[in-house]
């Protein structure tokens, strides 16, 4: 045995027998603890997001605050509705529907409709509509009174071969065509 | 100016009515949430020719080159043609359209109108109320509740053409007796304000100088019976009156005499006042959201309306209001979302005391 090998066999002998001497084994097993949960957590921790989220639970006065102002929310909301509904059954029983006198919407509700026929491919909406009796006596006879004056036009225009060539030439010229009613 | 009961009425409404040229008008409001107004017009005139026909001075309501203008015509079965003008402006803010009643220069610019606009955040929803008023002529006079009951109330508020369509309905006897009645008893009514008017006025005039005997509690504790005088001679009245006669047994002899040029000028501003130049028209309200209250008519394409009549604002303001709401969404998810956020802690808290 070389004497480098007797050295270094005495100093690992001594090193076996000299133990270590740990000041707190408290301290060490916690942190041991704590690294171990971490990696074994190191992902989104769920339950740390719950306890961190509901952690007013646990503070009295903050949860009998959020619980009273719970309590108020849906008071307040019941309350507002009571009173709408109310109002709004109060108002369908005192207010009097009545038929337009007059007004701009007519000239408005009129554009509206022609504009959705026209878009539509010249198709009403697929939606049933009321009319009065009145309103289907007018409108039969607006169309009876629309086909006279109809009839009248042509038989006043093959009447005057003169007046029918303006008329062409005029149609031409507009590039208008004859609506197919 | 429909009540005439008496020929001073006739001669002073044929003095003060207005040219028969005013147009048929109607003001329609689409209400915005953030406060701002379309105000759309539309009047409707046979009378009249090229500019003529919508005289600015004519029109009922303010309205200027400032708006967007349209006109057009419709010619009905008998050939006769209607002319029609269609106005619309944005207004920014409700102090827009009070500015524009300010400097109004129509047929009914003597009225103190006004707009109002009121947003009121209630958390789950947003309340909105629109108002325009117009402000009474008498000072002195009597509401008129005071005089009809809720029936008649109703039908003297109703606009002409539901009137008209009661009175030649099913019911057309009972529609017929009611108007007869309100007739009568607003008949009355305009008496009674004239009346009190009078005596408020010529107390004015006479502060100071007048005797006891025709001061103004005097007075007005005899005003029933200068009423009953009125209504009992209201063929005669005008002659009674210039012939000093009513005057005489108003005040006695001495003092009709005395007083007779405050008396006439009491008499003119009353009758200024009660019979003053207006034009009817008609107030349209579009509110935003769902309408949850109104003092007005609900026509069939559910847009509210107010006949407007020299009669409604006499006495007592005439205030033409609606009230809508409109849900706060994003408020509903807060308030759900903070609910079962508080839920859940008090469910968990008592899960894990267990």
């Amino acid at each position: 045995m070389t004497p480098e090998n007797e050295k270094y066999n005495k100093v690992l002998d001594l090193l076996r027998k000299s133990k270590p001497e740990l000041d707190s084994t408290e301290d060490i097993e916690r942190e041991v603890i704590k690294m171990i949960t971490k990696v074994s957590h190191s992902g989104l921790n769920l339950s740390g997001v719950i306890d961190f989220l509901f952690r007013w639970v646990y503070i009295g006065w903050v949860r009998r605050s959020l619980i009273a102002t719970s309590i108020a929310l849906v008071l307040v909301f019941a309350y507002q509705q009571t009173i709408i509904l109310k109002r709004i059954n109060f108002l369908s029983r005192q207010t009097i529907i009545i038929d337009r006198e007059n007004g701009p919407a007519p000239a408005d509700e009129v554009e509206k409709m022609l504009m959705v026929y026209r878009n539509s491919g010249r198709r009403f909406p697929s939606k049933n509509i009321t009319i009065s009796e009145r309103q289907m006596k007018e409108l039969l006879e607006s169309v009876n009174e629309l086909q006279l004056k109809y009839k009248d036009l042509e038989n006043l225009i093959e009447g005057d071969p003169e007046f029918k060539k303006i008329i062409e030439r005029k149609l031409i010229e507009n590039k208008r065509t004859k609506i197919n009613l | 100016m429909k009540r005439k009961s008496n020929k001073l009425v006739v001669s002073l409404i044929l003095m003060l009515i207005v040219s028969c040229n005013d147009p048929e008008t109607v003001v329609t409001n689409y209400v915005h949430p953030d406060g701002s107004v379309t105000r759309k017009i539309e009047m409707k005139s046979m009378e009249g020719d090229g500019n003529k026909r919508f005289k600015i001075s004519d029109i009922q309501v303010p309205l200027d080159d400032s708006w967007s203008i349209r006109d057009s015509c419709e010619v009905d079965k008998k050939g006769d043609t209607t002319w029609i003008r269609r106005a619309e402006k944005l207004f920014k803010s409700i102090y827009e359209i009070n500015l524009t009643y300010k400097s109004d220069s129509g047929s009914n610019k003597k009225l103190s109108r006004q707009a109002g606009f009121i947003k009121k955040f209630k958390w789950f929803n947003t309340e909105f109320m629109f108002f325009e008023r117009i402000d009474k002529k008498l000072s002195f006079g009597y509401p008129i509740k005071d005089f009809l009951n809720d029936e008649e109330l109703l039908y003297f508020y109703s606009p002409e053409k539901l009137k008209s369509d009661k009175e030649n309905g099913p019911d057309s006897l009972k529609f017929r007796a009611l108007r007869d009645s309100v007739k009568h008893k607003t008949d009355n009514w305009t008496a009674k304000n004239m009346v009190s008017e009078w005596i408020g006025d010529f107390s004015k005039l006479t502060a100071g100088k007048a005797d006891k005997g025709i001061s103004f509690q005097n007075l007005k504790s005899r005003e029933d019976e200068f009423v009953t005088l009125i209504e009992k001679d209201d063929k005669q009245l005008d002659s009674l009156w210039k012939n000093g006669i009513l005057l005489k047994e108003f005040l006695g002899a001495e003092n009709a005499l005395k007083y007779k040029t405050e008396a006439d000028s009491a008499l003119s501003i009353v009758t200024n006042n009660i019979w003053a130049n207006f034009s009817d028209y008609s107030v349209r309200i579009v509110m935003p959201g769902k309408l949850i209250g109104t003092n007005g008519f609900i026509d069939s394409s559910h847009v509210l309306l107010w006949p407007v009549n020299s009669d409604y604002f006499m006495t007592e303001p005439y205030k033409m209001w609606a009230e809508s709401k409109l849900p706060n969404r994003w408020a509903w998810i807060v308030s759900g979302l903070f609910l079962v956020f508080v839920l859940s802690g008090v469910i968990m808290k008592v899960i894990k005391k267990d």
